[in-house]
Parts: structure tokens; sequence; C-alpha cells
């Protein structure tokens, strides 16, 4: 039995590689496509050879299992509530929310209706992280004392400039990968941050850089940059996600796309790095269909995970607001 | 770097390592018999027999030999920081004013080519307005023979001590620093183990991040990268690299270490003392002043502030 799953939602871009996902995937069925804009939903559904539904009601009526949300951050609510009220399993985009009434009003819904709520957290899927938490766990870097984390972008532009759709700019759209990938190695909450941010790169009413200190439970602190500081016409690749923990005893530091060849493109007229690592957005598709048909959940993020995370971006404005370091409220 | 000092002095026709004093006698002997130099018996005959002083003396004496020096007319050339504390900076300052001393805080990044054009890059607007600016440095624990790397109160730790350089090149580059905000090991009593994070707020809006590191097993390495809204430069010395030697352990398989550096026809001490002996031969300031000194120093203790108080750190 193939599992039935619909998208709701376009305007993030990484609805684009979801959709590729399910039509490669042998135990998922593609079923359709609904989204704010008509138009979009149809040629999407055109260009996967999928169902244009003309409304996310007509897409929750129909005999789906499961969404994808993938709308704009501030309409991920709105989305889920409806989704979680006709019974259909979500995967929503990170971050899961950008403000916490909104996840908490999720969260509750999913579990009102009994249907599984998920994180788009494709981060976790990662070989090299995998790795890399076994390595830790082992304790073969000794005690972990402190992270260095990047998630470094391109400015995405369109409604990720809008803070009214995008809960902010880049602090809002980048803290999150590394933030739960940090939950995730050390088993803590974060408890405190403090943010700096700037707009230096596209001088808008947006930050486009943010640097964000983090302590977590036991005094571990670190840091993650997630800035969208990667120039837009000549960086050779999207940004990137890196991770580092120190120990007592050693360094693992990760770079998640450092799996790449160069490509010299005369015809383009620039350099481009060509990634050959594993799709993690395949892996996690993978699991949310197991999930959905009965299975186990083993790396997949929960909403409860996406809403941690999301906290701590939304703490990163309060603790720039008040020009200090504030405690994360969850 | 007493000896990395003289092997650039001897490079000089111009220049004669004339003396050396060092507080040890058994040490001012053996740098005596490894480099010809004759030996002063008290500081007071180093003085009566040079010109210029170079002070390489662990950071917490810095203004114990600096300021007699200055004092004494001498030209001075002191290893960074300036000096421990904010005050003893503050003296140096001063009697760099009042006895018109040719001084310079060797601050030796800057004659590094790959920080130096970097800086001049930035400056003829490479990048456009910087936003953004990441820089590490470090590798495994310094160790020297007494050990003063590891008293905090000696050496100020990794940030006063290491990334320091760090700062100089961000203040050189993108002028006055607004706050700090640092997360550090170094109070927490770790066993020859120092790590800083550190985020530094610049008056032009951009944000640097520097982290220091003296914890790493797999050896010294340093990188950096500057964004700006027309471009970016990024350096990484494990990347950059023009030479690698390895050579086969003795007896066969595994063991090998590689080597790897970047030859160059004058390295970055000579460039630095060379500049500093033609300040002094033709009386001018040194492009890196005694006040730079003071704030790279004002801005290393500010983020050791923020390390221990957990606060905001204004400048």
């Amino acid at each position: 039995m193939k599992v039935k799953v619909g998208i709701m939602s376009f305007a993030h871009l990484h609805a684009d590689s979801y959709a590729h996902c399910l039509l490669e995937n042998p135990s998922a069925e593609f079923v359709g496509i609904a989204d704010h804009d008509p138009e979009r939903a149809r040629a999407k559904a055109q260009q996967y050879g999928v169902q244009a539904f003309e409304s996310y009601e007509s897409l929750l009526a129909s005999d789906v299992q499961a969404v994808i949300i993938c709308s704009e951050n501030a309409r991920h609510a709105q989305l889920a509530q409806m989704a979680a009220a006709t019974g259909k399993h979500i995967l929503c985009e990170k971050p899961l929310m950008t403000m916490l009434e909104d996840g908490k009003a999720m969260l509750a819904a999913a579990q009102g209706a009994g249907v599984h709520l998920f994180t788009a957290f494709p981060c976790r899927f990662s070989p090299a992280f995998q790795e890399m938490k076994e390595t830790v766990a082992s304790g073969a870097i000794g005690e972990v004392l402190a992270l260095r984390g990047t998630n470094r972008g391109v400015n995405p532009g369109g409604w990720f400039n809008d803070p009214a759709l995008a809960g902010g700019g880049a602090m809002m759209d980048h803290t999150v990968h590394v933030a739960d990938l940090m939950r995730l190695l050390t088993g803590q909450e974060i408890v405190e941050v403090y943010a700096e941010t700037g707009n230096n790169m596209y001088h808008a009413g947006y930050e486009d850089t943010a640097m964000l200190t983090l302590t977590l439970q036991s005094g571990v602190f670190a840091t993650l940059d997630s800035s969208w500081s990667r120039p837009k016409r000549t960086f050779p690749t999207w940004g990137d996600v890196t991770l580092a923990v120190i120990g007592t005893r050693g360094i693992v530091e990760m770079d998640m796309f450092a799996q790449y060849l160069v490509h010299y493109d005369e015809r383009g007229g620039r350099i481009r790095q060509v990634f050959w690592g594993d799709n993690i957005d395949y892996l996690m598709i993978d699991e949310f269909l197991r999930v959905v048909a009965g299975g186990e959940r083993q790396v997949l993020a929960t909403g409860e995970d996406g809403y941690k995370a999301a906290a701590v971006a939304i703490a990163g404005y309060e603790s720039v607001r008040r020009g200090e370091p504030v405690a994360v409220v969850y | 770097m007493g000896r990395q000092h003289t092997q650039a002095y001897r490079q000089m026709p111009d220049v004669e390592v004339a003396v050396v004093y060092d507080r040890r006698p058994e040490r001012a002997q053996a740098f005596a018999q490894e480099f010809g130099v004759p030996i002063a018996n008290d500081f007071q005959e180093l003085l009566n027999r040079c010109d210029i002083v170079d002070v390489c003396v662990p950071t917490h004496r810095h203004a114990e030999y600096a300021l007699p020096a200055i004092e004494a007319g001498k030209a001075v050339v002191s290893e960074k920081p300036l000096a421990r504390t904010l005050d003893e900076c503050e003296r140096i300052v001063e009697a760099v004013h009042r006895h018109k001393a040719i001084f310079m805080p060797a601050h030796v990044l800057r004659f590094f080519p790959e920080y130096r054009t970097a800086h001049f890059l930035v400056k003829d607007g490479a990048v456009g307005t910087v936003a953004a600016v990441r820089m590490r440095r470090g590798g495994d624990y310094p160790r020297a023979e007494s050990d003063w790397y590891a008293d905090f109160n000696k050496s100020g730790g990794v940030i006063l001590d290491l990334i320091i350089h760090d700062f100089d090149w961000l203040l050189w580059t993108l002028g006055e620093a607004e706050r700090v905000y640092a997360k550090a090991l170094t109070f927490r009593n770790l066993d020859h183990l120092d790590y800083a994070l550190v985020t530094i707020r610049f008056k032009n809006g951009a944000i640097a991040y520097v982290e220091g590191v003296w914890c790493d097993p797999s050896g010294f390495k340093v990188n950096y990268e500057i964004c700006g809204d027309a471009g970016m430069l990024e350096y990484d010395s494990t990347k950059q690299v023009a030479l690698r030697t390895a050579v086969r352990a003795e007896g066969g398989a595994g063991g090998g270490v590689q080597v790897p550096s970047n030859p160059a026809v004058n390295d970055p001490y000579y460039l630095e003392l060379r500049h500093f002996v033609d300040c002094v031969k033709a009386g001018t300031t040194p492009e890196i002043t005694v006040e730079d000194g003071y704030k790279a120093v004002r801005l290393a203790l500010a983020a050791i502030e923020s390390a221990q108080t957990g606060k905001v750190v204004r400048l």
C-alpha cells in the first residue's frame, strides 16, 4: 500500500525537493497540490503530473493520508490546524512557527486529532551527522565542552524578506536546523541566547547577518552563525551546515555538504560545487512515509523538536530587542 | 619569540644584535651560545649597550621592561599583547608620548601577507560594506619551559594571548568596536585546555566572530572569511598550502607526519621588524601605534570580562 500524500503550498523552495522525493519513492503516491496561489498550484501540478486542488479544503477532503506543508512560515499554524482537523498526518517545513502561541496551537491540534506532526529537519539524516553523534556518544572526544555551528546561506529573497510572512530574516530562516542538531547531539535544551544581528549585506528592514551565542542546560556553550552571508551571484553553492564539538580529549568537526566536486562552468560563467553526497531530504521523506504507514519514528524530528528549535530563534529576537542574553521561553 | 626576532635581525646588514638579557642566567647563557651574542648582567647594562630594545618576555612582564626602556630613550618593540592589564597599557602609552619614543607593539599578523592583502582589499572596497567577519586561530595548547601560558594571571589565556592577533586586525580593518560578548573555557580550570568564542559588534554595523583554540590536537590552523554587500574573501591555512612534505617513518608503514608550509622570501617577523627598524632610522611612527596596542588589549580584556560575567561589555 502506497502512502497518499499532498503538498500544501509551494511557497517554500524545499517543496520542489520534497515533490521529487515523493515521485521517486516507491512507497509514496503523490496525489496533488493546493496553494494560496491557485496559479502556482496548477503550474506545479502540471510539472509533477499530479492533481491541482482549487483549495486547501478540497485537498484535505480527498483521501490523502498525509500532507507536507511548505507555505510561508507565518502560515504554517493555520494550515497545520486545518490538516489536523481533517485527520491528516503532517510534515511541516521549518521553522515550525514564528510565534510561540502558533507552535502551541499546532502541537495541541495534532495531539487532539491523534495525528503525527513532524518538522522537516533533514540534517538529522545526514550520515556525517549520524557518525558524529556516535563518535560523541562513544566518549572518544571526552566530555563535551562547547559547540560551534553555522548555517550560512544566500538571501532567498521574495517573502523571506517580509518579516510579516517569514517571522524575521536570516535568524528566523537559519537558526533552527543547527539548533536542532545541537539538541539532538547533546540531549540538552538550549536555555539562554545572545544574538547580534545586522543588515550590512542588503541594508533593508530584516536582518541578513546573525550570530547567536547559546548556553545549554549543563553550561556547554555554543555559537551559531545563521547569516545570509554567501554572495548571491558568485558563491559556488547555496550555503553550508557545519558543526564542531569541542571535547576534553579532542574535537570532531562536520561540514555536512563538503561532499562535492568543483565544476568550472564556462557556459554559466561561474564556479559551482556539485554535491554528490546522500539526499537527506529523501531519507527524511522516506521515514515520514514509513511512520505514516504505521512504522516507528527513529530520526524524524517531532513537532516538539521543531517547536523547541524555533523557540531559540524567537529568543534571539528578544535578545536583540533587549541587548543582552535572555532565557529561552518554551 | 626572542629566537624568531633574532633570526630576523641577523638578516639585516644594518642591525647588530648587540646584547641579550634574561632574568634567568641559564637562559641568557643558552641564547648567547646559540647566537654568539654577549650577555648583559642586568637590564640596566642592556639599556647601556643598545639603541633598540626588543621585549620578548612573558606578557605579565612587558611593562616591567618596556617602561624603563622607553624612559631610557630607547626605541622599543614589544611583543603583543601590549601588557597584561589596562593600567600597565596606559602607563606605556603615557610614557611613549612623554618621551616621544618610537614604539611598536608587535602585532605581527599585519605583516602576514594573507592578512595584509585581505586588509587592503577590504579597504579598497573589494567586498563593499562589511557585514560579517569570521576568524579562527589556534591549535593545541602552547607549551613553554616555565608553562607561563597556563597561568591566566600571566598570559590572559587564549583570548589575550592568541586571538588578540585577530582583534588587532579587526580594529585595523573595521575601526572602532562597540560591544563584545564572549564565552570561554578559560575559567573552568581544565588541564591545558582553553577555547573561546567571541562576538564583536563594530560601530559601522559589522559583526565579527573570533574563535580562539587551545584544544585542537590536529595542530595549528587559522582561517577567516570577510563577507560584504559586494563580495566575500576567504582564507583557510589548511587549504592554501604551497608545499606539503611527507616522510615515511623509520622501519615501515604508518607514523609519517605531513608538514605543510608556505615558503616565502621574507617571513612576517622579518617584515615586521624591518618596518620597525626603518621607522627608527627615519624617526617616524610605526604603522602599529602604541594606541593600537592599547585598543587591542582593551577589546581582549572586555571579551574576558564578558566571558567571566556572562554580560555584554560595551566599549
